[in-house]
């Protein structure tokens, strides 16, 4: 055919060719009328299993909740897991518990993502490879059994161990070697606190702190309600004074003295910047003070002039004097020197036995800074056979990585029991995976007398095997950790309570989950030594920059950044989720040209710790401080690359290869026996690049002159703050006076709640901002994980946030939160503009959003003054199937292209009616808990029934320092809040910035 | 004459094609609406002859109706509270036992060919003992009565304030096989809401929430 015919034929089939219009649209009728039809046919089938043999007391769909111990951290919370059709899908705070009286902080919380994460290993690996367990058992006995033969040197490290029971298989599998240590490694240690209590009380001991018998507390950087020891216990004892009322208008005081802002700081009644290795100087001013004011006629040494001004400690030291017996010092450094001089304080202020316990010592913080020093100097000078590590990332928490690499890799026997592939994990010549904690059993004794129990909640879903067999296999025995654990409480436990029999005392501590022993041995302790004390009197002389190493409330140390909610938990103070950066003051932000997103080069002398990261002007810190996160650069979080929808203009979130955020435990120093996180002589250079945070508020305020704001954008005292001086002047007080509140109403009384009127209130003066409830919600609620680069696009799913505001000048700032969810308005503005009826208001007073409804309007959540509605521009990766496992079936999984936000756990709500149904009650105050309200370790969230003047939560709205945000508008929110009230004389700066900008108006 | 023939032929013709298609209408639904859904289950199940002619009440097998949302499907071991001992219809078991005794010997075992089919799901052998060889396996039951993924109905929530079990899945009693004997729609449900909050339930007053949050959240 030659071409010019292909030319003229080619048009032919597109013209459809004798098919005239009608028949063209008979066709299309007929072929749409078959789809149609087709359509009609049945739903495919589903088949339902049940059981062959149904196990005692599982009913399908009912929640079976089991006593456990929280393994997020060393400070052992009581926990209460709720499994599910086999599956453990809610972690809750256990109420009953001594210590953490049912708080739950974000990290216990986001259990179940670790569980269900498809990346754990789930099989032994030698040299890389798969093995299997018998294979791996055969070898590690035999080069073992060589070792000990030949007397080679073996280390076991791990962190802080409260178990009895992992204790004693440690000592027993250690003893049959000749050179046999345990080292305990803190990738945060508070080593120098039990190192000075080792020189002024001759006993190596961490006193557990009693913050609920405090009435002034001083802290030096100690962020006792974020990361330090135990913040969940902290904050539920912190918050037992720290609400006052009409009737006794008393609350604690609370001093902080830091270089960075902490939440802590956030939180404190009075603060002040301090570069942390100044913490010294001024421990001494206050401590000569309080001598000259005990009496003591004693030659002072000559102290250099103090950074905080004489008046203000001599203050301090006053009102130290008079709160004698009910103060308490902390202090987070890692100076032995500087937690001497904290003891002699606490001592001479006669704390010790009233705020600080050392008959009942806690066990929360064992770490021995100067055995893992030993440790690093032998495994450089090649000394050791045999290198075995469980539960902590050794090579990633500290310096000089590449040469401790070297030394790991010319190691005759080196294992891990890491759950997934972490860098050390990665250097090890076996990896021998430990169960996730709420497969197996173990315990825990968190404070001397306190012994509680780890039950598994499912069937391990890998080839792991516990710590607890791997060690007694190898000590020649087989033993199921079940049994190892009962022989523990058997010896050791039940000798020391009041019960003689052992099955009785068993099953209750399973029930319960934890036991209070009467009787422990105490610790021997001397009597202080007053000749330990050395005061420091000298001001560092250079004015260098000092860097301090912190921990991430929600992330704590490495072992958690491999669960994605808590890498997009926004940090309560930066509000930064997916990265660590440098934080820097204002002021030297300006006086070296740096703004948020600068690229910086952070050099302490040695190049090899150079670090390159993201600027994050913070206002509150120190000028002299530069605060970096430890627990970023994590190997294998390089998943998270495409974490995010995928869609067209979707930006990715990591180059090839590259991790989450930096590793700065490089910049960690090794000096003087210790782990130091604060070092000077720091160097920043602008690099010239950027990078971009992914923020979930602005970072500056947007605030409007008054002279030119639009009618309507005038500053509100969005959030509300009083100092404890006025309040008892007026109970009122803080409350703004420009309200044109009315109580006309544009529409009629229809929907007058007869029955039930949910309301939910806010203590604000008890809320530190610490974010377990975002987690909480995350995990109730299915809220979905979006990414950093959607989080830029400010589209995260949270249905509560916690808005931060900064107040007063760059340099002082109060800072106050108020978490931010569905005020479910009795005057709702989102359902009048609804045009298909999805947001309407329920008998109760609640918000209810129908998803199959909604088809995506958005109109709702541009109306919503508090900017709380969710839209899901995706449907966000739920790929992996085993991840999938952590969502809770009564919950609908929401899909694109429908508006969401906080239902008030209505599915708890229902639930709740539905069992005092079945008892044939009313339904109990406080019967039901929103997932918010019960994980909150300050127990800040009150829920309940408005229409019941009995009820927690009426009693809470009767408060005189409740208040309702936007209050004027008359949108009548079912969500209120109780005011700060500060424990100071001077007025706080006016709050809240005003504008709605400020908590994040750029939402949905 | 002719055209009278054809005019009959074709009347014939058209009722009969009515007959044909007004059948067929019947079993046509709109989409969603699964009344009358009786699929073939692995095994042929009488509720008949165990809720109707036996009495047997229906939570005694189901029993997450009173304590959870699901009423759950029996798990074999359930079934076996009984069928331990009857493995085969009534009629069939008298037949051998008469025949033993004429024969004068031990009455054989006899199972049915379904009994076999939950026996087996136990990994039970012919004299019902544990083969040690065999995991228990579920019986693949198909399910009726399926709701949207968005609905959350609570057994619970039904069975405590006592509505029948038959309201909503009908006369089972006298069901051969199960089918879904209402549309199950939201204005079906809605309508029952609203009509047993107006009535109660055996005189008690009852207050069955028709806000979209009782159902949808």
């Amino acid at each position: 055919m030659s071409p010019r015919t292909q030319a003229h034929q080619s048009p032919a089939p597109l013209r459809l060719e004798g098919l005239s219009r009608r028949e063209f649209l008979e066709a299309a009728g007929f072929t749409l009328s078959i789809a149609a039809i087709t359509g009609c046919g049945r739903a495919p089938v589903v088949t339902a299993l049940p059981f062959a043999e149904q196990p005692e007391g599982v009913v399908p769909g009912r929640t079976l909740t089991y006593a456990s111990t929280c393994p997020g951290c060393a400070a052992g919370c009581g926990l209460l897991v709720g499994v599910r059709d086999g599956r453990p899908l809610k972690m809750e705070g256990m109420p009953e518990h001594p210590l953490s009286r049912g708080g739950l902080c974000a990290v216990g919380q986001a259990l179940p993502l670790g569980l269900y994460d498809s990346q754990r290993l789930a099989e032994p690996q030698q040299g890389g490879q798969a093995a299997n367990w018998r294979q791996v058992d055969a070898q590690i006995t035999k080069r073992l059994a060589d070792i000990a033969n030949s007397g080679q040197a073996v280390r076991l490290v791990t962190p802080t161990v409260t178990s009895p029971s992992l204790q004693a298989a440690i000592d027993r599998f250690l003893a049959r070697f000749k050179d046999a240590r345990h080292v305990l490694f803190d990738p945060v240690s508070s080593s120098a606190i039990l190192d000075a209590h080792a020189k002024t009380h001759a006993a190596r001991i961490l006193p557990h702190y009693r913050f609920d018998a405090a009435r002034l507390i001083v802290s030096f950087g100690a962020d006792f309600l974020g990361t330090w020891i135990s913040p969940v216990e902290f904050t539920a004892a912190w918050q037992t004074h720290r609400a006052p009322t009409e009737a006794q208008p008393t609350m604690s005081r609370h001093v902080q003295f830091e270089g960075r802002l902490s939440l802590t700081g956030a939180k404190a009644d009075q603060r002040y910047r301090l570069a942390p290795d100044e913490y010294g100087l001024v421990l001494s001013h206050l401590l000569a003070k309080l001598a000259t004011r005990a009496g003591e006629s004693e030659p002072q040494a000559d102290l250099a002039e103090s950074p905080i001004a004489a008046a203000v400690l001599d203050q301090l030291a006053e009102e130290l004097w008079n709160a004698r017996g009910a103060s308490l010092v902390v202090c987070d450094s890692q100076e032995v020197a500087t937690q001497v001089l904290v003891n002699a304080l606490n001592h001479r202020l006669g704390n010790y036995g009233q705020t600080l316990d050392l008959a009942r010592p806690s066990r929360q913080r064992q770490g021995d800074d100067a055995n893992v020093l030993a440790l690093v100097e032998e495994l450089r000078g090649g000394k050791i056979g045999a290198l075995l590590v469980a539960g902590v990332d050794l090579t990633h928490n500290l310096p000089g990585r590449e040469a401790l690499a070297r030394a790991i890799g010319n190691l005759p026997l080196s294992i891990s029991f890491a759950e997934r592939l972490d860098d050390f994990a990665s250097l090890a010549q076996f990896v021998c995976p430990d169960h996730h904690p709420l497969e197996s059993w173990s315990d825990a004794e968190p404070v001397q007398g306190l012994v509680s129990l780890s039950q598994p909640t499912l069937q391990p879903l890998g080839h792991t095997r516990s710590l607890l067999e791997s060690l007694s296999r190898w000590s020649g025995r087989q033993e199921h950790a079940y049994d190892i654990v009962r022989a523990t409480w058997r010896e050791r436990v039940l000798p020391r309570s009041e019960s003689t029999d052992f099955r009785p005392f068993w099953d209750q501590a399973v029930h319960d989950g934890f036991v209070q022993l009467d009787a422990g041995p105490a610790p021997t302790v001397s009597e202080f030594r007053g000749d330990a004390v050395e005061l420091t009197t000298g001001r560092p002389v250079d004015q260098d920059l000092v860097l301090i190493l912190y921990s991430k409330v929600g992330l704590t140390d490495s072992r958690h950044a491999h669960n994605p909610w808590l890498q997009e938990l926004p940090d309560p103070i930066t509000k930064v989720t997916w990265d660590n950066y440098v934080c820097v003051s204002p002021r030297l932000a300006g006086e070296l040209g740096l703004t948020d997103g600068d690229l910086v080069r952070v050099d302490s002398g040695d190049p090899a710790t150079g670090l390159e990261l993201p600027v994050l002007v913070q206002p509150g810190q120190h000028d002299r401080v530069v605060a970096i996160a430890l627990g970023y650069g994590v190997r294998g979080t390089d998943r998270f690359a495409n974490i995010g929808p995928s869609w067209l203009e979707a930006r990715p979130t990591l180059a090839p290869g590259e991790l989450v955020g930096k590793n700065a435990a490089g910049l960690i120093a090794l000096r003087d026996g210790g782990l130091h996180y604060v070092r000077g002589a720091i160097q920043l250079t602008e690099t010239g690049a950027r990078h971009e945070l992914a923020s979930t508020q602005l970072h500056h305020s947007l605030h409007i002159p008054a002279n030119v704001a639009p009618h309507g954008a005038e500053v509100r005292d969005v959030v509300q703050q009083t100092t404890l001086a006025a309040y008892v002047r007026n109970p009122q007080a803080g409350a703004p006076e420009s309200h044109h509140f009315s109580a006309t109403q544009l529409w009629p009384e229809d929907h007058t709640p007869s029955g039930h009127h949910w309301g939910l209130v806010i203590d604000l003066n008890k809320c530190t901002g610490c974010s377990a409830c975002v987690i909480a919600c995350q995990s109730e609620n299915n809220v979905p994980v979006v990414g950093k680069d959607e989080v830029r696009r400010q589209r995260e799913m949270h249905w509560i946030r916690l808005d931060r505001y900064y107040s007063g000048d760059g340099d002082d700032v109060d800072v106050l939160q108020q978490p931010m969810l569905c005020q479910h308005c009795d005057n709702a503005p989102c359902e009048t503009v609804c045009p298909v009826l999805a947001t309407v208001h329920s008998p109760e007073g609640l918000n209810e959003q129908a998803y199959n409804r909604c088809v995506g309007t958005r109109y709702c959540a541009n109306n919503c003054p508090y900017k709380v509605r969710r839209f899901n521009w995706f449907k966000y990766q739920r790929d992996d199937a085993r991840q999938n496992l952590a969502l809770n079936p009564d919950v609908t999984v929401r899909t694109r292209g429908v508006m969401e936000k906080c239902s008030l756990c209505v599915q708890r709500i229902e639930a709740g009616k539905i069992a005092a149904r079945q008892r044939g009650e009313p339904i109990a105050d406080g019967a039901i808990l929103t997932a918010c309200q019960q994980s909150c370790p300050a127990q800040a969230i009150v829920f309940g029934d408005r229409n019941d003047p009995d009820s927690r939560v009426s009693q809470a709205l009767a408060d005189p320092r409740r208040y309702r945000v936007l209050e004027e508008f008359n949108f009548r929110p079912a969500v209120a809040y109780s005011r700060v009230v500060r424990n100071r004389d001077k007025a706080p700066p006016p709050a809240g910035g005003g504008a709605p900008s400020t908590g994040g108006a750029a939402h949905g | 004459m002719q055209q009278r023939v054809i005019t009959i032929v074709l009347l014939i013709g058209l009722g009969f094609g009515l007959v044909t298609l007004g059948s067929g209408m019947a079993a046509w639904r709109l989409p969603d609406n699964e009344r009358g859904y009786a699929p073939q289950q692995p095994i042929d199940y009488s509720h008949r002859l165990h809720a109707g002619e036996l009495g047997i009440d229906c939570q005694f097998c189901h029993t997450g109706a009173g304590q959870s949302r699901h009423a759950g499907i029996p798990s074999s071991d359930v079934c076996m509270k009984c069928h331990k001992f009857v493995t085969s219809s009534f009629a069939v078991l008298q037949d051998e036992s008469k025949q033993a005794d004429a024969e004068k010997r031990k009455p054989q075992p006899i199972i049915s060919a379904e009994l076999r089919k939950l026996y087996d799901s136990l990994g039970l052998d012919q004299q019902l003992n544990r083969r040690p060889d065999v995991q228990p396996q579920s019986i693949p039951w198909v399910r009726v009565h399926n709701l949207p993924d968005h609905v959350y109905f609570d057994h619970r929530a039904h069975v405590v304030v006592g509505v029948t079990c038959q309201r909503c899945h009908g006369p089972v009693e006298s069901m051969e096989r199960v089918r879904q004997f209402e549309t199950l729609s939201m204005g079906w449900c809605v309508n029952c809401h609203r009509e047993t909050t107006a009535q109660g339930i055996d005189g008690k007053p009852v207050n069955a929430g028709t806000s979209c949050a009782v159902c949808h959240y």
